[in-house]
């Protein structure tokens, strides 16, 4: 069932994944009281501060993620650099 | 000694006490010596769905205050000779019964059954604390719902913080159609909001509400789709190393098919 799943995919406006995205963002802010405000916060203190040791970052890029593990939650963030080189030559 | 196990859930009307009653009595047919608990107290209900309401003399508070012995206020199934019922309280409020004592009635049950099932009141309250208070193990029962889930997580949390976990799922009243639509939460969807592992899957079934009217198992009829779900986590409980149990998926890589091309069937 699940390799049907993957080969037709689900689509990403479906009523499903919406419930999924909106669970994430709930079950996030029940566990850690960190709200949709809060993440915006700590993304643009988090690009401060890496700014002033990598220029190269664009802070608008950042991702922050909360995810579920068996053992504990995780925050992740995903912090593009621009490359000296190749920077106007991709996107 | 015996396991003591937990049914509960933070939703309620999520299926603790079907999946109460099919596990306890497909345990029975194993062969297992089965006590099956209501400590939802105030909403006595395990009774009903197990066809057993007629029997009732004494009740789980009779036994805790001392005005009757465990012994006698056990019931017997009717068909089941290795599976008995403590039924719950009817006019008795939640407070009736405190913690320690849970603990003292589930301490002399696992003396004398394999499986001790406690079919929990729903929420994060005091019925709740009671009833996990002498469990060995949690079940948390949920539906594929956004609301359910979430207070499934509460719970999650409030077993872990017991000392009770990691606590294991069941998800309950899945409607393979709507899964492969896209409308619905799938399995995978609510183990990864979760991060609990699976137990076991059932079907929306409306064998659930025959059986329930007639107070007897979905697990008697496995021809059913939930029957042989019940089943399927009575091993996995029992420690069978059997995978979960896949719900067929009727007409959904027809609606696939249909999606593919653009067009909807309603
Ligand atoms: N898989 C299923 N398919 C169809 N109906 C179901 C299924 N599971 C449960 N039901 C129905 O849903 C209703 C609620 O189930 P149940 O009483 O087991 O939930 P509960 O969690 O014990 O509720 P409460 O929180 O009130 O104690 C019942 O009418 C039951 O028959
Ligand atoms: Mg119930």
């Amino acid at each position: 069932m699940s390799f049907l799943n993957g080969l037709f995919g689900r689509k990403r406006d479906s009523s499903a994944e919406l419930a999924k995205q909106r669970l994430l963002t709930v079950l996030i802010d029940d566990r850690y009281k960190l709200t949709p405000e809060m993440m915006a916060q700590m993304k643009a203190d988090l690009a401060e501060v890496l700014k002033r040791y990598l220029p190269a970052i664009d802070a608008d890029q950042i991702e922050v993620t909360l995810s579920r593990g068996e053992a504990h939650d995780l925050l992740k963030a995903d912090v593009p650099l621009r490359r000296a080189t190749d920077q106007s030559s991709h996107r | 000694m015996g396991r003591v196990i937990t049914v509960t859930s933070g939703k309620g009307g999520v299926g603790k006490t079907t999946t109460t009653a099919n596990l306890g009595t497909a345990l029975a047919m194993r062969g297992a010596r089965v006590a099956v608990v209501d400590a939802d107290i105030g909403l006595r209900n395990l009774d009903v769905v197990m066809g057993l309401e007629n029997r009732i003399v004494y009740d789980l508070v009779d036994v805790v205050e001392g005005r009757a012995r465990l012994r006698q206020a056990l019931i017997k199934d009717k068909r089941l000779p290795e599976l008995c019922l403590l039924p719950a309280a009817q006019t008795r409020d939640k407070d009736a019964v405190n913690a320690q004592q849970m603990i003292d009635l589930t301490n002399q049950l696992r003396a004398e059954f394999d499986y001790v099932l406690i079919d929990s009141p729903a929420g994060i309250e005091a019925g709740f604390r009671n009833a996990i208070a002498g469990a060995d193990e949690v079940i948390i029962v949920t539906t594929p719902e956004v609301s359910a889930v979430r207070d499934a997580d509460r719970i999650v949390g409030l077993v872990e913080a017991a000392e009770k976990g990691p606590a294991s799922l069941v998800i309950n009243r899945i409607k393979p159609r709507l899964v492969s639509r896209g409308e619905m939460l799938s399995v995978e969807d609510v183990l990864e909001l979760l991060a609990i592992s699976l137990l076991g899957i059932v079907p929306e079934d409306e064998t659930i509400v025959i059986a329930t009217n007639r107070g007897e198992a979905a697990v008697y009829d496995p021809s059913s789709l939930a029957g042989r779900a019940y089943i399927n986590i009575a091993q996995r409980l029992a420690g069978e190393d059997v995978p979960v149990m896949a719900i067929p998926d009727q007409q959904g890589m027809l609606d696939r098919l249909l999606g593919l091309f653009g067009r909807r069937r309603t």
